[in-house]
This record gives C-alpha cells, sequence and structure tokens, in this order.
C-alpha cells in the first residue's frame, strides 16, 4: 500500500494504514498490513472507504474474519464512513509482497 | 487464478464442533479401554476386546475427528463451500450411534442385531460424507488432486464400512464362502490405505505447504502417489479375495509403500522451499507422524513374513496410537482454535483485543502430551515385543494420562466464552 502525503487524501490513507496494521492475520500473528494483503485504500466521495485487499489463500476458513477485522478497524477511526472491501485475486499475493518487519516476524530475513 | 471466490466459506459450527468433542470422548474411552483390557493386545487380534479397541480408535477416534475437520477443509481444498451442513450433522449421529452400538457389541461379543445395526449406521454415515463431499465439489476445481484424494478416499470409506457390514453379517449368518480372517484383512486395510491414508495424503500435501509458506510445483509426484496407491491396494484386494493374503501380497503393498514414497517426496521438497524457517512445535509433531507411518509400512512389510499375532498387534498399534493419533494430537490444535476463534472472535475483530486462537488453549500441555505420546508408544512397543505384562500396563496408563489431558485442552478449547463485549 503506497501513500502519496502529498496528495489531499495522504492524511487519511496514513491513518487507515496506522488503523489496519492493527488487523492480524490469526495463523501468522501478522498485521495484514505487513503481510502486504492490503493493495490501496481510497475515501471516495459520500463518506465511502474503498478498500482494495487479497487474501494468501483463496477459501481461506479465516478470511471473512480478517475482511470483518478490516471493517471494525477503519470504522474505530472513521466511525462516519462507509467501508467497501474489494477481495482481489489479481495481482496474485507472493511473498515478495511482505515487508521486511513482517519477513523478520515471520522469521523469514 | 481464482475469481469470485466466496470467501464466507467456513461451514457452520454443527458441522463442525460436534465431531472434535465426540472424537475427544472417544480418545478418553478408547485409552480407558486400554487400561482395562491391556492383556487382550498379547493374544491373537481376533478377539472381543481387541476388536472393540480397534474399532474405537478407527470410528470414534480417528474417523469422527477426521469426518469433522474435513467438513471444515473441504472449502478450502475444493473451492465450494460444504454443500450441506445439515447432513453433515446427520452423519455425525449416525457415526456416534453406529460406533457406540459396534464398540459395545464387540466388547461384551453379543453378535445379534445390535452390531448390524451399529455397522447400518457407520455405513450410513459414510454415504452421507461421500454425498456431501461429492456435491461440494465445483465446475472449476481449485486444488485437483487433493480433491481426487478426498474423493477416492471417501470411496474407500464407503468400500471399508459396507465391508464391515457384510462381515457383521457374515459372522451371524455364514454366506461369504471365504475364511473370516482372511476378510477381516482385507476389510482392515481398506479402510488404512483406503481412506486414512489417502484422505491424509490429500489434505496434508495442501494444508502443510500453506502453514509453512513453502510452494512447490512437483504435483505430479501426488498423481503418481495417488495412482500407485490405487493401484496397489485395489490388485491387493482382488488378488486377497480370490487367493487369501498370501506371501505375494508383499508386492501390492510395495507398490502402496512407493505411493506414500512420492508424496513424502512433495512434502519434503514442499519443506525445503519453505519460506516460515521457523517450524512450530505442533507442524513439527505433525511431521513426526510420517516417519512413524514408514515405520508402520517397514513392519506391515515385516509382518509377511513373520505372520504372528505379536506382530500383528504391534503393527495395528503403531498404525492407530503411532501414525493415526500421532497426527491427530498436533492438528486437532492446528484447527479447532482457529474454528472456534472465528465464531467467537470474528465480530470483534480489529475492534478491540482479542485473544489469538493460540491463546485458547493451555500451549505447554501439548508438549508434555507429545512427551507422554512418545514414552506411552514406546513402551507399548517394547511391551508388546518382550510380551512383558507390566510395561504394557504401564504403558497403558500413560496413554490415559494423555488422554485426560488432550479432553481438557479440546473442551477448554469447546466451551471457551468471552467476556469481551
Amino acid at each position: 500500500m503506497e501513500i502519496n502525503l502529498s496528495s489531499p487524501q495522504g492524511a487519511d490513507q496514513l491513518k487507515a494504514r496506522a488503523a489496519l496494521m492493527q488487523v492480524l492475520d490469526p495463523e501468522l500473528f501478522v498485521n495484514i498490513i505487513d503481510l502486504g494483503l492490503v493493495y490501496d485504500v481510497q475515501f471516495l466521495e459520500r463518506s465511502i472507504i474503498e478498500v482494495t485487499m487479497t487474501l494468501s489463500t483463496p477459501h481461506c476458513p479465516l478470511g471473512d474474519a480478517i475482511e470483518e477485522g478490516v471493517n471494525n478497524a477503519l470504522l474505530q477511526v472513521f466511525p462516519k464512513h462507509k467501508v467497501k472491501i474489494n477481495i482481489v485475486w489479481e495481482p496474485e499475493w507472493n511473498f515478495d509482497k511482505i515487508s521486511p518487519e513482517g519477513k523478520e516476524q515471520l522469521g523469514l530475513s | 487464478m481464482a475469481k469470485n471466490v466466496d470467501i464466507k466459506s467456513a461451514p457452520d459450527r454443527i458441522a463442525v464442533i460436534p465431531f472434535y468433542g465426540a472424537a475427544a470422548i472417544s480418545f478418553l474411552a478408547l485409552c480407558s479401554l486400554l487400561t482395562f483390557f491391556h492383556s487382550s493386545l498379547s493374544l491373537h487380534y481376533f478377539n472381543p476386546q481387541t476388536l472393540a479397541l480397534a474399532h474405537c480408535a478407527a470410528l470414534g477416534w480417528g474417523t469422527m475427528i477426521i469426518f469433522g475437520a474435513a467438513y471444515q477443509l473441504t472449502p478450502v481444498i475444493t473451492g465450494n463451500p460444504l454443500s450441506s451442513p445439515v447432513l453433515a450433522f446427520v452423519s455425525f449421529i449416525c457415526l456416534l450411534l453406529g460406533t457406540i452400538f459396534i464398540v459395545l457389541s464387540f466388547l461384551n461379543f453379543i453378535i445379534s442385531w445390535h452390531i448390524i445395526l451399529g455397522g447400518s449406521l457407520v455405513v450410513l454415515a459414510s454415504f452421507m460424507y461421500l454425498v456431501n463431499i461429492w456435491m461440494s465439489i465445483p465446475h472449476r476445481i481449485s486444488s485437483p488432486i487433493q480433491t481426487l484424494f478426498l474423493i477416492s478416499s471417501a470411496l474407500w470409506l464407503c468400500v471399508t464400512t459396507i465391508s464391515g457390514l457384510l462381515l457383521a453379517i457374515n459372522l451371524q449368518h455364514h454366506f461369504i464362502p471365504r475364511e473370516h480372517l482372511e476378510l477381516l484383512k482385507l476389510h482392515a486395510h481398506a479402510g488404512l490405505a483406503g481412506w486414512f491414508l489417502q484422505l491424509i495424503c490429500g489434505v496434508s500435501s495442501k494444508l502443510i505447504p500453506m502453514f509453512l509458506l513453502g510452494k512447490t510445483k512437483n504435483s505430479y509426484l501426488l498423481y503418481w502417489s495417488h495412482g500407485l496407491q490405487n493401484i496397489g491396494l485395489v490388485l491387493f484386494l482382488i488378488d486377497g479375495y480370490k487367493n487369501g493374503v498370501r506371501f505375494s501380497s508383499i508386492y501390492f503393498g510395495i507398490t502402496v509403500a512407493i505411493g506414500v514414497i512420492f508424496w513424502a517426496i512433495f512434502l519434503y521438497t514442499s519443506y525445503k522451499a519453505r519460506l516460515r524457517k521457523k517450524t512450530d512445535v505442533l507442524m513439527k509433531q505433525s511431521l513426526f507422524s510420517f516417519v512413524i507411518l514408514f515405520i508402520a509400512l517397514g513392519m506391515m512389510l515385516f509382518t509377511f513374513f513373520n505372520p504372528s499375532y505379536k506382530w500383528a498387534s504391534m503393527y495395528i498399534m503403531v498404525v492407530f496410537l503411532g501414525w493415526i493419533t500421532g497426527l491427530i494430537l498436533p492438528q486437532t490444535f492446528k484447527t479447532l482454535p482457529f474454528i472456534v476463534w472465528n465464531i467467537t472472535y470474528k465480530g470483534m475483530h480489529g475492534k478491540a483485543k482479542i485473544p489469538m486462537p493460540k491463546q485458547l488453549y493451555n500451549e505447554k500441555l501439548t508438549s508434555i502430551k507429545f512427551y507422554l505420546y512418545l514414552i506411552g508408544l514406546f513402551g507399548l512397543f517394547i511391551g508388546l515385543f518382550f510380551q512383558i505384562q507390566t510395561i504394557i500396563a504401564i504403558s497403558s496408563y500413560i496413554w490415559l494420562i494423555l488422554a485426560i489431558a488432550y479432553c481438557y485442552n479440546v473442551y477448554k478449547i469447546i466451551l471457551h466464552k468471552t467476556n469481551i463485549s
């Protein structure tokens, strides 16, 4: 998830990013930002936050728990917004998307 | 890559949790029976107590928990939600009642309508399972070879339960023109090499790379594994029925064993390619059970050379308590806490500070249980090998302590209540 701090959405995106770092993958114990599961967060008109993200495995039994976590975490910070989550499978998630911090937590680096 | 994937695919709790709860109680019952009837292990395996123990292990313990895990993991493997959670629950009732009837009938050696009713219920449960899994397969399968293992193992389960029912009827009204003990060997191996082995191969080849973050593209190894395991087993059963299990049956056993080696190579390449270098304790324990599988395969081949009941008892013990139990004990805690966590905390995720699945049970106890398992297994092996009743008795009590610890941890998860609102 890349944030352009000079854009009008920059500050909100930064807050959203911090909120999403509270959402952990229950199996890996790493937050979904460091796992690289969140591709983009956009603040749209009519107070809609659109999250584009993926899961490490399609049909993951905990997929809807992670989706629920994203919704809850964002509403905690932006209570007057509505959250729209798009789960996408392209680009496919792979290990290269894990941040250096995430790799360290997983013992990959 | 998968599109239009339904991520809300975890089945309803009634399709999964009852199986885990009943399997834990069955394991406790199995270990209690073992302490009462440990001396029966030194006798010929066709005795009431050993038959009761074997059916308690195979149906109440192994099949029960595998049904629950398979219903939970079907969406992960097939890429489709479970077809009918209600049918899954009905299969639970049938399997539970059927197992109780069969085990009690064998224990008291009352060969009457009870055992036939029990056998019929288990057959019914196995067909419900097959239909449910079959109906859950989409047109576009995400993991074809794993789905193939899942379906073929379910078919072998049906073959095993039908043959078991026919054997139960045959005990009362002899109608099969073959020796009963020879047929018993075929029935047992259809269950072991068809149902348990193929299901474990299929599910583990999906889950282990997933848990270890170790992707491998060598799925052709699994196709070879599946083919060889099925060819070996089919030929073993046909030849065994026509000529009885004889020395030349070893070639079919070797064919199955080569199939298992292909599967093991797949897992090994996946393990070597894993990104997650730190393997957790539960995964290490699970991988250890595969070592026991190879010991069991070696013992199977050895019993062809030494067809004594001592080796047969040791072989049965290593298969059920060494391999199958060795895999179930850790894998319970790789699945059940996540299932309960998903039910209890899904709505609070990201909103409040919540425990993680690992915190729903006593993690330290899993290591203690592993040592109890190793001591209990080794003790039974030595006790049976040297026919020392004292060692067999002490080992059976160690198994009972292990079962109590396992039940404690399982019910700690199942009965978990949150005070976070």
